[in-house]
């Protein structure tokens, strides 16, 4: 029992992690109208730049902070023309071709990564900002303080995210464009500037996300991006693409499952057991659990 | 009336789609505190018509002059904010979205006065204060109409351009529209409006053209346009 409370909480704040990146993922397929796919190869390269920081400042844990959600943020206002000029023939273009450009920035982020940086080793995160110091110990477990901050500061961005989603004027245009762009148009939403609002609050989201996975993880290296990738895509897709609520759901529910699968089997099956569940919801529902809103 | 003192000018405008001529050298004007109606059959360009003076379509010819200003070219956001506003064809609300949250979409370029637009849109429609928590989508037709117009009221518009505000309606919810736009025309709100059931709308209106295939080929008061044989036999169903 106490494993199992333990690693629920583990899994919590791994979910929170997945809950914010589906959302970021979500956003910018909602209102800016494209699948960027590798999103989260923006928030591992925001990572690196925050271990960069760290170094250079002597472990300064506000201007880490700073850079990662700074660098994330000016990651994605700098493909946003790429992908606007894309989509600005969005008649005659695909939203998959947006994928692609996606793909393209996520293989160029990834080989910088592991060219340019500690010899393409895994960094390291100081204890200052992942402390696996136990914060609480009974019996056999304990919860360590990097997990119950990054579950804390999930939940707070999460809440942030949807308040300013359902509570401000910029998330009700986010909320027009994503139910109906033609028709945000007739309103008088400018679509192109909102879908830069939405690239610059996903940007903020990744920040945030770089910094909670430092935290959780204490460590990354090139290769993470591609792999959280395939997953974030997959959360999203079995939760109903574009489903922001499913989202939710879904992201905490794989990240009590892979905990989970950690605890009682094995940290190397966790991948293939997610997986395999995954196939299997979308064996039975193809339009995911929630639904697609697009 | 003066020519210059138009709300809106339209001169020669053409829009074409790929290789389809949605709209040939077609021109009207709008004077302040006038209900025109545009006439015409399904596909004759009147929604290509109504959509391009707000800035949806880029048009191939043609000039659209708004309250003294030039306003041609794709920009419906800087055109909403100078005061035009359009409610689209098919009462296009947010289905998803809470009857407030569709009247506060219609604020977005104008959010200063927006409790006392909001009560005054709620005097002219009481029932959306009713129903102002619901989801769009629980609405009725008639109600969704309202809702349309109540949101363009809220851009506080110069002028309100109505794409066919009956289709689909029932008659009884029809006589109730066109009461409501002649009442707000009486407040001094200048509208223009697209019909296909030409009879009701000439009724309420001070002028009306009457578009075919792209092109204005009658214009008139809205008496002389009820009196004409040839509008009679192709819209008024005599």
């Amino acid at each position: 029992m106490q494993v199992f409370i333990a690693q629920v909480i583990n899994g919590l704040s791994l979910g929170s992690i997945y809950v914010l990146l589906v959302t970021g993922f979500n956003l910018l397929l909602l209102v800016a109208m494209i699948i960027h796919f590798s999103y989260p190869q923006v928030v591992v390269f925001s990572m690196y730049v925050t271990w960069v920081v760290l170094r250079l400042t002597g472990n300064n844990i506000p201007l880490g902070v700073l850079a990662g959600v700074t660098s994330s943020v000016a990651v994605n206002l700098i493909s946003a023309p790429l992908f606007q000029k894309v989509m600005a023939k969005r008649g005659e273009v695909d939203i998959n071709s947006t994928m692609v450009l996606s793909m393209g920035i996520g293989m160029i982020i990834t080989d910088v990564l592991s060219h340019s940086f500690n010899q393409g080793l895994t960094i390291a995160f100081p204890d200052s900002l992942s402390s696996d110091a136990p914060l609480l110990r009974i019996g056999v477990i304990s919860i360590v303080s990097g997990e119950v901050w990054s579950l804390a500061i999930g939940i707070v961005a999460v809440a942030g995210f949807f308040l300013l989603l359902y509570r401000t004027r910029p998330g009700r245009a986010f909320r027009a464009i994503a139910e109906d762009p033609n028709g945000a148009r007739l309103v008088g939403i400018p679509i192109l500037r909102t879908g830069l609002y939405s690239y610059a609050l996903s940007g903020v989201l990744g920040g945030i996300i770089a910094i909670l996975l430092a935290m959780l993880l204490g460590s990354a290296s090139p290769g993470l991006g591609e792999q959280v990738a395939h997953k974030v895509l997959a959360v999203s897709i079995i939760a109903g693409l574009g489903n922001l609520a499913g989202g939710l759901v879904v992201g905490l529910l794989l990240g009590i499952l892979e905990a989970i699968v950690q605890g009682y089997i094995s940290g190397s099956w966790s991948n293939a057991i997610a997986f395999v569940i995954m196939l299997v919801v979308i064996l039975v529902k193809p339009k995911g659990l929630f639904g697609t809103r697009l | 009336m003066a020519r210059n003192d138009a709300l809106l000018t339209v001169q020669g405008l053409s829009v074409s789609y790929g290789h389809i001529n949605a709209l040939k050298q077609a021109s009207l004007e709008v004077f302040p505190g006038e209900i025109v109606v545009l006439i015409g059959a399904n596909g004759a360009g009147k929604t290509t018509l109504l959509e391009t003076v707000l800035g949806i379509n880029m048009p191939l010819a043609g000039e659209i002059t708004f309250n003294g200003k030039a306003v041609g070219g794709a920009h419906a956001d800087r055109n909403v904010r100078a005061g035009l506003c359009l409610v689209p064809e098919g009462r296009g609300v947010f289905a998803s979205m809470s009857v407030l949250d569709n009247l506060l979409l219609g604020a977005h370029h104008n959010m200063r006065n927006v409790t006392r637009n909001l009560e005054r849109v709620y005097e002219w429609f009481p029932i959306l204060r009713t129903r102002r928590d619901q989801v769009a989508r629980t609405l009725s037709g008639g109600e969704r109409q309202m809702l349309a117009i109540g949101r363009a009221l809220m851009s506080a518009p110069k002028l309100i351009m109505i794409d066919e505000p009956s289709i689909g309606l029932a008659p009884i919810v029809v006589n109730d529209i066109f009461f409501i736009l002649t009442r707000l025309n009486q407040e001094g709100y200048t509208i223009l409006l697209s019909e296909q059931n030409a009879f009701k709308a000439l009724k309420c209106a001070h002028r009306g053209y009457v578009l075919e295939t792209g092109s204005v080929t009658m214009t008139g008061s809205a008496e002389q346009l009820l009196n004409d044989p040839g509008v009679k036999a192709a819209y008024l169903g005599a």
